[in-house]
């Protein structure tokens, strides 16, 4: 067992197999473009339905065109792996080198020479974020917000209402085809958790969250001023997303390691490449 | 006849074109190339100032394969600085044969015919285009240094401290390029997150592409760091695997052919 483990280790320690797995990920996901485009509509339902139903349905029952896509989760495990794997080594080396020094100046030393291992776990955590978001996301489709009708959301005490929606309309000249349209959407809720009413502004960029859910805007109307009257309408992407946290920390993380990484290599690098 | 961004931008490609041909002449015609480069550059510029102001505060679609050009060729001056050796201008005359190559792709298969859509009104969607055309151009640096080597490999002893010179800016203008495609991605991510719920919008296919050129400069940069292959190899896959990235990742951007006359 110990050996086996052991083994499994040096295995997925291998700078060779980082090598491999970046290349073919960049081939597999070559294929995966020629694969998606003019297909596209068989991986939207990704998004609404999570990684294991799509699996089942979509991914199964059109192989030719979904391979690549199983593929690219065998190799990103692999990538995950491979990564934790070597960045652990590496990093235990560097604190057992450098458990003896102490000061400022040895932090500062430390946290640069770690700098590349910080993006590496950092990636890590975008994968476990992304891994997360497609197994346990909870999508809530076609929901729609229309003045005087409160939207309540599953296992949620609280109602969402649409208070207005204040468009603003474009009335320049510079974009002729924007004229009268809908330049910014801008939708006013009150969100009433049972026990405390609080507004708050949903636009396009900008989504709202309530008890857990995350509401993002997916359609309105009307979407002009003046021609045919359409009534007052807000549709929503609503989605409750356990992953969300993760890969914004593992972008957060990632970039702390790479403004480390480029200060070390601005201030101190000179490499040499033979 | 009226002025397009059609027509400067063919006035943009001609330029290039004359830069190219200034800096292929046997004699030294460096000044011709940097003034034909120049103008092509400020009419590139007003193209791009051109697509903007109709889009602005939206996102221009589909300008990468317009704006390309001009990224690429402010780098040039940096691109190979500090020096008038034979391979600084060899790295100078393949990075304006990429220009031309890319500003001809553009005229002749447009893709300028989207509007702008609500959702790319945020910081977050020209940053997406701006880092990830600056980290392309970075990468096309650095495919240039390493074509620019390949020659060098074949009388190995006399030019080895040549070709490893141009190694490393390969893999210095890699790793600036990697940053820099890295925080296109991030800036995507978010910009997806905050507009759609999701990081990873499948409507658009050229994701793969983008993270396609992620996976590869991530390889190439483990490579220069490890040195676990040659450096002839290396040069190999930083040159030709270079192109045929910079090429692929540029098909999203290009639209049906159309007589560029």
């Amino acid at each position: 067992m110990n050996r086996a483990l052991f083994l499994s280790w040096r295995f997925l320690g291998s700078i060779n197999l980082t090598v491999g797995l970046c290349l073919a990920l960049t081939v597999n996901l070559i294929w995966g473009y020629f694969s998606l485009n003019r297909r596209t509509p068989l991986f939207t339902p990704l998004n609404d339905m999570g990684l294991i139903p799509w699996m089942q349905t979509y991914g199964v029952h059109n192989l030719a065109a979904t391979g690549w896509f199983f593929l690219l989760m065998i190799l990103l495990a692999l990538l995950a792996g491979n990564t934790f794997v070597c960045t652990t080594n590496r990093v235990v080396q560097l604190l057992t080198a450098g458990s003896d020094g102490k000061g400022a100046g040895h932090r500062k030393w430390l946290a640069l020479k770690l700098a590349p291992h910080i993006m590496h776990y950092g990636l890590i955590v975008i994968l476990v974020g992304y891994l997360v978001s497609y197994l346990c996301t909870n999508v809530l489709t076609g929901r729609t917000l229309v003045p005087g009708f409160p939207l309540s959301l599953p296992g949620a005490s609280g109602q969402v209402t649409l208070l207005a929606f204040e468009p603003e309309y474009y009335q320049g000249q510079r974009l002729a085809f924007w004229r009268n349209e809908v330049i910014a959407a801008r939708a006013r809720l009150l969100l009433d958790d049972g026990t405390a009413k609080q507004e708050a502004i949903l636009s396009c960029t900008r989504p709202v969250r309530f008890q857990g859910y995350s509401l993002h805007l997916r359609n309105f109307a009307p979407k002009s001023q003046g021609g045919m009257k359409m009534k007052t309408r807000v549709d929503l992407y609503v989605r409750k997303d356990p992953g969300v946290a993760l890969y914004l920390a593992g972008i957060a993380l990632f970039t702390l390691g790479l403004a480390l990484y480029v200060y070390e290599w601005v201030t101190h690098r000179e490499a040499t490449t033979e | 006849m009226a002025i397009t961004s059609h027509s400067l931008f063919l006035l943009a490609g001609t330029l290039y074109g004359l830069a190219l041909l200034a800096a292929l002449a046997p004699d030294r015609r460096g000044l011709w190339a940097g003034m034909f480069l120049a103008s092509g550059l400020a009419a590139n510029l007003a193209v791009v100032a051109w697509r903007y102001h109709q889009a602005w505060p939206m996102l221009p679609m589909h300008l990468g394969a317009v704006a390309l050009p001009l990224c690429l060729g402010l780098l040039v001056p940096f691109a190979a600085s500090k020096s008038e050796t034979a391979m600084a201008r060899a790295v100078r005359r393949i990075l304006l044969a990429q220009i031309v190559l890319l500003a001809g792709a553009t005229l002749c298969f447009p893709k300028d015919f989207y509007l702008p859509f609500l959702k790319s009104r945020t910081l977050l969607a020209h940053g997406f285009l701006w880092f990830g055309l600056a980290g392309k151009s970075c990468f096309a640096v650095s495919t240039a240094w390493a074509l620019a080597a390949l020659p060098l490999f074949r009388s190995a002893i006399d030019h080895r401290q040549t070709a490893v010179a141009a190694m490393h800016r390969c893999q210095r203008w890699a790793a600036l390029g990697f940053a820099l495609w890295t925080l296109s991605m991030f800036a995507g991510e978010l910009w997806s997150y905050l507009g759609w719920g999701t990081p990873v919008v499948w409507e658009d296919p050229a994701l793969t592409l983008t993270m396609a050129a992620w996976f590869f400069y991530a390889g190439l940069l483990h490579l220069h760091l490890t040195r676990l292959w040659p450096l002839k190899s290396r040069a190999l896959y930083a040159s030709l695997g270079g192109l045929v990235l910079l090429a692929l990742t540029c098909i999203p951007d290009f639209g049906p052919f159309r007589a560029p006359f």
